[in-house]
């Protein structure tokens, strides 16, 4: 806790620098401060049951613009979930990227990952109306592992002519790990297992997004590879490489803003703990519709849908499935300071619950109030 | 052909209008060092948004915009669709996933045309163009690139 205050008042003191540019440095960062309160069932591993705050988040970035081709920068970010992430300070991105021309660019180092509308940046609260992103694709206890990668990537903007907007495009490859302090990690603990250093495995994909000549729609794909290996005192974990593919559509025009992706991701997960070896087929659906208004200049709304399904196993069963209706609220109260307020109507209990923080068992459904308070500079 | 007159009052008003709405426009500035003397409104929006870093010509831009204020509010409704809080997320966006820097703010019109004057490359809006002939006034086309 007390480092935890620590983080929040670095950031807000920095803040009085007002994100300085000095020549072509910039500083800038951000903190948060969530809360949830859930009907039934812990969320997330925090006791939201009963009401919890055990959420904190902070990033300081720091960029320099050597050249006019060459730009380096690196961010380090903290965050406090429950019983995940902790006070620990962990590079979220520092790389070094090399602009030849718009058409094309390299970036090295540690590089956020591109996967549908929201991957990348789903670790930056301020950018969203929501509390929480849709968790059947940006699962927030397990954003750490696509998150970032240790590798390079390609990318640039090709104009199609008069009439046909322009392709955005990145490709990269790396090498991926688990976030210690995660939930696939802690997942995993829950079935006996633990790590001395988290599995980890090679990483490569693509994202393809056009901006149509109508700016106000994009429409996109990416494709993401992953594998991994992890060996531990009780046995090991291996994941097959395997491809998550998203299709995604957003549109925004005015005050009104719509979105919508689908994902699918086919795992072939092997669990061995001691003599057993463990199958655990998974195959992700997963899906939803969003939509967001600008009422007025600094007061947005929205709502959407989020459908998790895993076509593996039994999906009447509320273990395989999770269905999740919201309704938003997001009050900008100056530049820099925000507050959210959101509503979540959970069905099924796939994503986002564990057995530590719920020993009697997850009853099939449960609302949950999430808000936020956030600064960002 | 003869007007009545309520017809007449009515294209009077829209006349007005469209007078009215015209003149809520900045003027696009760039430092007297680039070559161009005019862009496309596609172009305008590629720059500030970081699709694009040079001119047609090849050229370095380096867009500048104000703080906050009509002229801002104008610019990013005409040229680029967004609202100020939607521009700066789009442009947080960039810096907290390492892919890009704010672009420089300035705080008035007169210190954001002095620093278009003093930066080769500089590209902002404003207003009504003070000081002489110390920036480049651009004529805007609309359309695609």
């Amino acid at each position: 806790m007390p480092r935890r205050t620590a983080l929040l008042l670095v950031v807000c003191c920095a803040a009085r620098l007002v994100a300085q540019d000095l020549e072509n440095i910039q500083i800038h960062g951000f903190a948060t401060q969530g809360f949830l309160y859930s009907s039934h069932n812990n969320y997330l591993t925090m006791k939201s049951s009963s009401g919890s705050l055990q959420w904190t988040e902070g990033a300081i970035s720091v960029a320099d613009q050597v050249t006019d081709k060459l730009r380096v920068g690196i961010q380090l970010h903290m965050r406090q979930m429950g019983d995940l992430g902790g006070p620990n300070v962990v590079v979220d991105w520092a790389s070094g990227d090399f602009k030849f021309n718009d058409k094309l660019g390299f970036r090295a180092g540690k590089i956020k990952a591109p996967l549908g509308l929201f991957n990348e940046s789903q670790d930056v609260d301020s950018l969203f109306l929501w509390t929480l992103l849709p968790q059947s694709m940006y699962p927030v206890d397990n954003m750490d592992f696509n998150l970032s990668e240790m590798g390079g990537e390609i990318y640039g903007a090709l104009p199609l002519g008069k009439r046909g907007g322009h392709l955005q495009y990145v490709g990269h490859i790396g090498d991926n790990s688990l976030d210690a302090n995660g939930g696939y990690v802690e997942q995993l603990a829950e079935f006996g297992l633990t790590f001395p250093t988290p599995p980890s495995g090679k990483t490569y994909g693509a994202d393809l997004q056009w901006v149509t000549p109508w700016r106000e729609l994009t429409v996109g794909a990416s494709a993401l590879n992953d594998a991994l290996d992890g060996t531990g005192p009780q046995g090991t974990v291996r994941l097959a490489a395997t491809f998550t593919m998203a299709y995604y559509a957003r549109w925004d025009r005015g005050r009104v803003h719509l979105a919508g992706e689908y994902w699918r991701t086919p795992l072939n997960i092997l669990l061995t703990v001691g003599p057993n070896a463990m199958p655990y087929p998974v195959d992700q659906r997963a899906w939803y519709p969003m939509a967001s208004y600008s009422v007025m200049k600094r007061l947005q709304i929205g709502g959407y849908y989020s459908h998790y399904v895993n076509k593996a196993g039994d999906t009447s069963l509320p273990a395989n499935y999770s269905k999740d209706w919201v309704i938003s609220g997001r009050y900008d109260f100056n530049d820099y300071f925000y507050g959210k307020l959101e509503g979540h109507f959970l069905h099924g209990t796939g994503l986002g619950y564990y057995t530590s923080t719920n020993p009697d068992g997850l009853k099939p459904n449960s609302n949950l109030l999430a808000a936020r308070i956030g600064f960002s500079f | 052909m003869t007007l009545t007159g309520r017809t007449r009052r009515y294209a009077l008003a829209l006349i007005f209008a469209c007078t009215a709405a015209r003149a809520q426009d900045v003027i696009l500035v760039v430092n007297k060092s680039v070559s161009i003397s005019a862009i496309n409104s596609a172009e305008v929006r590629d720059l500030f948004t970081g699709v694009r870093s040079r001119f047609s010509d090849g050229s370095r831009a380096v867009p500048v915009i104000l703080k906050g204020g009509p002229a801002h509010e104008v610019f990013l409704r005409n040229y680029v669709g967004d609202n100020p809080d939607e521009f700066r997320v789009r442009w947080r966006k960039a810096v907290f996933t390492g892919q890009g820097s704010m672009l420089k703010e300035l705080n008035s019109e007169s210190a954001l045309q002095d620093y278009i004057a003093a930066t080769p490359g500089a590209i902002g809006y404003v207003s009504r163009v003070t000081a002489g002939d110390s920036v480049k006034v651009l004529t805007v086309r609309k359309g695609s690139r």
